[in-house]
């Protein structure tokens, strides 16, 4: 009985260690890399870097940098929540650009190797464009930096259009005298999670010549409940989640709902992630914005 | 039998006021909304306090409850699993990490021919945490996940009720009430049981199958409960003593008001949750805050 076991500890652990080997060697990465080396642990700054020319420089990346298509095919490090140590470091990075606050972990642990890294923590578009001429800087990609700054803020401007008088409702809370066009965007379902005040998106939102709803929240992301949403009762509803949302219990009489102004086709990647691609993210909000 | 009156009172007192108090202005959308919630909290309020009741009673064990026996923690397990699998809370995971759990649980405290009733709390609280550290790998893997995650732990009653999950929810409830009057049925022997086992076993009362039947039934509680609003903390271990304190150790009374009080506990705890932010605070996070308290008082008071 004793030995049985034994015996079944110690083939386990055999069969632990060559499912380690193999593992291990399978994931040996490619070859040894001549120059300056960078890992990116955010999804946003692997696009930078792709759009400033300096993609041969990323040794590393997440799962979650899915963009461009040639960032798939670098060598991967973890996922965004959950990179992993040991593969990092063993890409002997000069530069590891970690995003904030989600890996606070990973930085300590970094910091701790003194390996070099940059933070990413844009909270508005004006921080997601220091970010982008920080890291050229870096790079020494000064003008590609700046260019694609210029482009960005070409793109994602202020429309100023002439106030238009609002048609009045006949019910509901929609506020007299302002032409702004109240939004609600919803970013999961179970619980309610939308944009508050300081996020980039409720920066676009207002850019774009509408108002979120949510806009007096101080949470970047906060949970709200449903009787808010009805309470402050929006025009315009855009979800970034699969699941349906006009057949809710209490939700029909909501303005967006009663007018069909439920919006769920947009491309979560493209107005959550504080990169380049946020130009087309705005330009489709701005185009619902104005239906 | 009058002193479920003032009780009951206290219940009505409660579901007006989560029905009149809340940020929106009362109309029949909002009153639909505010209703489901009542319904939610009164259900799962209900649920997990008579299920609290009849563990502590069957087991002797004051500090016996759905969490502690390991079903809750099984059932939100199950819940995150499904989560990772199809992205999304699946009641019949929920149930089955509920089920899956109590049966290991079980398993260990299996000895020839019986039961051993100490080593099932003693197996419940080590299952328990197993759960909550595999539950905490999850979170910690998934990324849009947490925030589902953690008010699948702390429990909320603002679930968005819709039409996919509407009737299901509807049949869950009912499935709920009837499993708690198949439960009730046994309050004579839980009363004989909890005055001692070898009186209990002198009146020929087969005390194994009635630990099994009683824990596989309350497990399946649990899991409908938690895939519903989450593992709501602290009701099912607090409301069934005060339940005790008001109407004694019959279980004849003491489960029913058990279920009103855990009911009222769950509405006045949600309302607060709905006033103080504007934000959708789990009702978990003020059960605690607000039981806590009010327990050592009443037990410093005795």
């Amino acid at each position: 009985m004793f030995s049985k076991a034994v015996k079944a500890v110690c083939i386990g652990c055999v069969v632990l260690i060559l499912i380690t080997c193999i593992v291990h060697n399978r994931c040996e990465g490619p070859a040894p890399h001549i120059g300056f080396k960078i890992v990116s642990l955010s999804p946003a700054m692997t696009e930078i870097v792709f759009a400033l020319g300096a993609a041969q420089d990323l040794v590393g990346v997440t799962t979650f940098c899915n963009y461009p298509e040639q960032a798939k095919k670098i060598y991967k490090i973890g996922d965004f929540s959950n990179p992993s140590l040991e593969r990092i470091v063993g890409r002997k990075p000069d530069l590891v650009i970690v995003n904030l606050p989600e890996q606070m972990r990973i930085k300590r642990q970094l910091e701790k190797l003194n390996i070099n890294i940059f933070i990413s923590s844009p909270r508005t578009l004006e921080d997601i464009y220091d970010e982008i001429i920080k890291i050229g800087r870096i790079l020494k990609k000064e003008q590609a930096a700046d260019s694609l700054v210029n482009y960005m803020k070409m793109h994602i401007s202020r429309v100023d259009k002439p106030v238009l008088p609002v048609p009045k409702y006949i019910e509901g809370n929609a506020v007299e005298g302002s032409s702004k066009k109240r939004v609600y965007i919803e970013l999961a379902p179970k619980p309610l999670v939308t944009i508050g005040a300081p996020s980039f998106l409720n920066e676009l939102l207002e850019m774009a010549g509408a108002e979120n709803i949510f806009a007096d929240l101080v949470k970047d992301y906060p949970v709200v409940p449903q009787e808010e949403v009805i309470k402050r009762n929006p025009d315009v509803i855009i979800v970034l989640h699969p699941e349906k949302i006009t057949d809710r219990l209490g939700w029909r009489k909501i303005t967006a709902i009663k007018n069909n102004a439920v919006y769920t086709t947009l491309n979560q990647d493209h107005l959550m992630r504080p990169g380049p691609r946020l130009v087309i993210g705005f330009k489709e909000l701005k185009e619902i914005i104005d239906e | 039998m009058n002193r479920y009156i003032p009780i009951f009172l206290v219940f009505l007192l409660a579901v007006f006021l989560s029905i009149i108090i809340g940020p929106a202005q009362l109309n029949a959308d909002i009153l639909q909304l505010r209703l489901s919630r009542v319904i939610l909290g009164i259900f799962a309020g209900g649920v997990l306090a008579f299920c609290g009741g009849i563990l502590q009673g069957l087991f002797g064990n004051p500090l016996v409850e759905p969490y502690t026996l390991g079903s809750a923690s099984g059932a939100a397990l199950g819940g995150s699993v499904g989560m990772l699998i199809f992205g999304t809370i699946s009641p019949l995971f929920a149930f089955f990490g509920a089920l899956g759990v109590g049966f290991f649980v079980f398993t260990i405290a299996r000895i020839e021919g019986g039961l051993l009733r100490d080593r099932l709390i003693l197996a419940g609280v080590v299952m328990s945490f197993l759960c909550s550290s595999l539950v905490m790998i999850i979170m910690v893997m998934g990324g849009r996940e947490l925030y589902e995650i953690l008010y699948l732990l702390m429990g909320y009653l603002g679930v968005v009720i819709n039409s996919t999950n509407r009737l299901m929810i509807i049949l869950m409830i009912v499935l709920s009430g009837i499993l708690l009057l198949y439960l009730y049925q046994y309050y004579r022997e839980l009363d004989i049981i909890s005055q001692g086992m070898e009186t209990a076993a002198g009146l020929g009362i087969d005390i194994q199958k009635l630990s099994i039947i009683i824990f596989l039934t309350t497990a399946l509680l649990i899991g409908i409960t938690v895939s519903i609003v989450g593992a709501i903390g602290f009701v099912g271990l607090i409301v069934p003593h005060i339940s005790k304190l008001i109407f004694g150790p019959k279980h004849l009374k003491n489960l029913p008001a058990s279920f009103l009080l855990g009911a009222t506990f769950l509405l006045l705890a949600d309302t607060i949750a709905r006033v103080i932010t504007v934000y959708e605070l789990p009702v978990g996070v003020v059960t605690s805050l607000v039981g806590v308290p009010f327990f050592i008082y009443l037990y410093r008071r005795q």
